[in-house]
């Protein structure tokens, strides 16, 4: 029985494929949904990009580098007071990114000649890494001018020499090059009290080139249960109620579209039982919902910064979502004599149920009432159960409800509609 | 291989077998001729189990009622509609139907029947592109995947062109040759008497009258269509 019921899935999962307008809805549109929403809600736009800055000890070096990036024009920048704060304006999507001056910047800066260093830290928007790493290039750019700007004071230009002389007196070169280097330094002393023109604006790199002042360490916001990484990370839970919709169409009116195509009549007459073409079309079904469900989720984490709490327990749930939308198929290929009377009422019925059960408004923002009656809706467990198993960071304990919603919504609609398909056949 | 016994059958007031016996032998080609509304479908739907009788009994070969998956193995049934997936090619179509038959080699086997109907070189062609003529042969095809010993063919020519209609014959008398067992239902008089060993006539449910094409012209006068009108009359149905 497996075997026929494996062919006959096959089959129709082929024929999912070839029908565009079936697959573009079942796998398409809803990443289409995740993207749309995903970007609507991050804030993209072709506004110069945002970013906050936090000072962890305000220096004039870091207030010169701020500006210097502020003035840059590709940059709007904003300080914020705290850490915390710059995180959650990522994390709403408000700015790309969290530019962090570290406490030992100024210090850093003045060590540059001496093996030390500046370091910068930027805090990244998981989905947003290509404007990240844009970022990078352009720190880069406005410390490079601002270590050469800082030459051009000497005051500054001198502390930064009397460094590197005391970290030449306690290495162990050998003489010879001690004095190549004292050398070199005594005329970089003497040059500071006339610097050349253009210095401050970067002037000639020469030899300078590749070599960076400022090192940028790169860290992407960490997820922290509970809050979503970012706006993707709702958008493609809310993509799933709509990967589920186009599946359960597609099969809710196969058994209809079988008869009236008249090959229902070739499986009838088949030695398959009617049980086996049953669970042949739920065969199909479940791959299907797990298929787009697993496709938006690799897409997600791949491209958009969606992170994966746990990959085991996404897995049971994919499984148990997959088996409860089979049970809705079931009831709809069940309900309906024509191809036509299944989609239409099953577009009817579906579109309801997934918008109340959170394909357009992300169950976080529903006000309370409309929450109240998502509870109806079986999408509404789904996305529960993907977003605990990804934004949420649930375990069993928080998962186990809308787990066995999803169970029992699959086994009751398994089980009604293939006695009213039965009955059908 | 097939044996009818009084069968009726009922739906709802109309009664659309009224006591129906037939039987077909291997090797022959029973021709089943009546006018719209006789009970020809019907008495098919019984034949392959999809239609459970109020009353009598089928039986095919040794396997008993058609309702039992064994003796469904031993059925190929080309329905009168085109039942094939148009979005699938024909070697697809025939791959999937010889799987769910569990044929070994379901793809040697589909190609073997797309020689045999002449359709090997479209074998990689959606069905949804091919002409009537094709999907008929195509459909008679996949009623012969499992290479069934009992065929029921459900007007399998209707509406094709003289040329595909002349290969569909030639394949229904070359399997009846090979010791199928045929049961042909038809509204063309000249098929049945091309191919057919026997005719049984229906009308109301009932058959009138069974027997060869020579002894039903020999009884009525004139040829078989002059015998078919004798018997059934010449009001028009709807």
């Amino acid at each position: 029985m497996i075997r026929q019921a494996t062919v006959l899935a096959m089959k129709d999962l082929r024929l999912l494929l070839r029908d565009r307008a079936a697959a573009f809805f079942t796998f398409v549109f809803p990443l289409a949904i995740a993207l749309f929403f995903g970007y609507v809600f991050s804030g993209t736009t072709s506004e110069p990009l945002k970013v906050v800055a936090f000072v962890e000890r305000p220096s004039p070096q870091a207030e010169a580098f701020l500006k210097a990036l502020g003035d840059d024009g590709g940059f709007s920048l904003t300080v914020v007071a705290d850490r915390p704060a710059g995180e959650l304006a990522v994390r709403r999507g408000q700015a790309a990114a969290m530019v962090v001056v570290p406490e030992s910047y100024a210090e850093g800066l003045d060590s540059v000649f001496s093996g030390g260093g500046a370091e910068i830290s930027l805090v990244v928007d998981p989905s947003r890494r290509a404007e990240g790493a844009m970022l990078v290039g352009k720190i880069h750019e406005v410390a490079f001018r601002t270590v050469f700007s800082s030459m051009s004071d000497p005051e500054q230009f001198g502390r930064m020499l009397d460094r590197a002389e005391k970290s030449l007196e306690a290495s162990d070169l050998p003489l010879t090059d001690r004095i190549a280097v004292r050398t070199a330094l005594a005329r970089a002393r003497a040059m500071s009290s006339k610097p050349r023109e253009g210095a401050a604006a970067g002037g000639s790199e020469g030899g300078l080139a590749g070599w960076r002042p400022v090192k940028v360490s790169v860290g992407e916001l960490e997820m922290q249960p509970g809050i979503p990484a970012n706006s993707f990370a709702i958008s493609f839970t809310q993509g799933l109620a709509w990967a589920l919709f186009g599946a359960v169409l597609a099969f809710g009116s196969g058994i209809a579209e079988e008869r009236q195509r008249g090959t229902l009549v070739r499986l009838l007459v088949s030695p398959m039982r009617p049980v086996t073409i049953l669970v042949g079309k739920a065969l199909g079904c479940f791959v299907a919902c797990l298929a787009t469900e697993w496709l938006l989720v690799l897409v997600g984490v791949a491209f958009f910064g969606v992170r994966v709490s746990s990959w085991p327990l996404l897995a049971l749930c994919s499984a148990a979502t997959a088996f409860g939308f089979c049970g809705v198929m079931m009831m709809l290929a069940g309900g309906f004599r024509t191809q036509g009377g299944a989609q239409g009422a099953g577009r009817a019925v579906l579109l309801v149920l997934t918008m109340v059960g959170g394909g357009t408004v992300p169950l976080v923002f529903m006000p309370p009432f409309l929450r109240l009656a998502s509870n109806a809706s079986p999408f509404k467990w789904a996305v529960l159960v993907a977003e605990g198993c990804t934004w949420r960071s649930w375990g069993m304990a928080e998962l186990w409800l809308p787990l066995a919603a999803l169970v029992a919504v699959g086994a009751a609609g398994l089980a009604i509609g293939a006695v009213m398909v039965r009955r059908a056949l | 291989m097939l044996t009818v016994t009084d069968i009726r059958k009922s739906f709802g007031s109309l009664r659309a077998l009224d006591g129906v016996s037939l039987e077909v032998r291997r090797g022959e080609v029973l021709g089943l001729l009546g006018p719209n509304g006789a009970g020809k479908s019907t008495a098919l739907a019984v034949c392959t189990g999809q239609v459970a009788p109020d009353s009598g009994s089928v039986s095919i070969g040794d396997a008993g009622s058609p309702r039992d998956p064994a003796a469904r193995r031993l059925v190929g049934l080309a329905p009168q509609q085109i039942a094939l997936y148009a979005d699938l090619t024909a070697r697809e179509n025939l791959v999937f139907l010889a799987r769910i038959h569990e044929v070994p080699e379901p793809s040697r086997r589909a190609d073997a029947l797309l020689d045999m109907v002449g359709l090997l070189p479209r074998a990689r062609d959606r069905v949804g592109t091919f002409s009537g003529g094709m999907q008929r042969r195509l459909n008679l095809a996949a009623a012969l995947v499992h290479e069934p010993p009992l065929l029921l063919l459900d007007e399998p020519t209707a509406g094709v062109d003289p040329q595909s209609r002349s290969a569909i014959l030639d394949v229904v008398q070359g399997l009846a040759e090979r010791g199928h067992a045929v049961l042909y239902t038809t509204h063309y008089m000249d098929e049945a008497q091309r191919i057919c060993s026997r005719v049984a006539i229906v009308d109301h449910g009932r058959v009138l009258e069974t027997g060869t094409v020579d002894s039903l012209r020999a009884a009525h006068g004139g040829d078989l269509e002059a015998a078919f009108l004798a018997l059934t009359g010449r009001s028009l149905r709807d």
